[in-house]
């Protein structure tokens, strides 16, 4: 069986937008550790926020724009910065055999450890995906101009990003204000769990409810 | 360390307005995250490679 094109270039779409979703996941997981538990993020925590945010990008060009090779290089690039930043802070934690880590751990690993293995599996993905030339090679002008399902699923997804990055520059200012931000964090009162939980639930509906809005507004192409 | 997040926001603005020049803020963002990363690179750590 031979897909065609087009058939090809909408699955590689919902890959991008799969993506998408996976790193709203990482990130409302930091979040919710910072709004609903009340653990401030360190710098280098943030270093990799920003990695997360760029790892967005290349899918986010990839839906609005067209599925282009040099979106995914975005992708890697920005992959490669946070994971230096993630890789800075695993050392500094092993190099001592007595230091707890920073933070609370997830499934037995601490967050800047996820962290590396999200930046590693972006980087491996991006790579795959870069193989597959068809849709590199359709002419892909991306799918603002076909409304249905996955543009919404798409604008939901990229409306979330662009929430979550909205959140963290915001709260970036009580903690550090203009300049760098301290080592070590003091500790805030968070929402508690469920209060966490629910902030990010309201994003999630908040960024559907602007993608379904967005849908409707925005006709097909001629 | 604001800074950088409002950059990521221009890019955002990028994509979304399709300003052509977009991809070249995502380069500037990334070379600003890994001077704010080197920035925060303040102890050695004793690894033996």
């Amino acid at each position: 069986m031979r897909l065609s094109v087009e058939r090809q270039v909408d699955l590689a779409r919902l890959i991008n937008i799969a993506a998408l979703f996976a790193l709203i996941g990482v990130l409302a997981g930091s979040l919710h550790l910072q709004f609903g538990v009340g653990e401030q993020p360190c710098p280098l925590c943030l270093v990799q926020r920003s990695g997360m945010i760029g790892l967005a990008v290349g899918p986010m060009m990839n839906l609005l724009w067209g599925i282009r090779a040099r979106h995914y290089a975005l992708s890697i690039l920005a992959a490669s910065v946070g994971a230096a930043g993630s890789v800075r802070q695993i050392f500094l934690h092993i190099a001592d055999a007595a230091d707890p880590g920073y933070g609370p751990d997830f499934f037995g690993l601490h967050l800047y450890t996820w962290a590396f293995v999200t930046f590693a599996v972006g980087v491996v993905g991006c790579a795959v995906l870069l193989l597959w030339e068809a849709p590199l090679t359709s002419g892909d002008q991306g799918l603002r101009g076909t409304p249905g399902l996955m543009r919404v699923a798409a604008y939901t997804a990229i409306t979330w990003v662009i929430l979550d990055a909205i959140l963290i520059a915001v709260s970036v200012i009580p903690e550090c204000g203009l300049g760098m931000c301290p080592d070590d964090p003091s500790d805030i009162s968070g929402l508690g769990d469920t209060g966490g939980w629910v902030l990010i639930g309201l994003m999630g509906v908040l960024s559907l409810a602007i993608g379904v809005l967005l849908d409707r507004r925005r006709p097909a192409r001629a | 360390m604001l800074s950088m997040f409002v950059l990521w926001l221009v890019v955002f603005a990028g994509i979304v307005l399709r300003w052509r020049w977009t991809p070249g803020i995502v380069i500037v963002t990334l070379v600003w995250t890994a001077v704010l990363l080197k920035l925060h690179m303040n102890d050695a750590i004793p690894l033996n490679f």
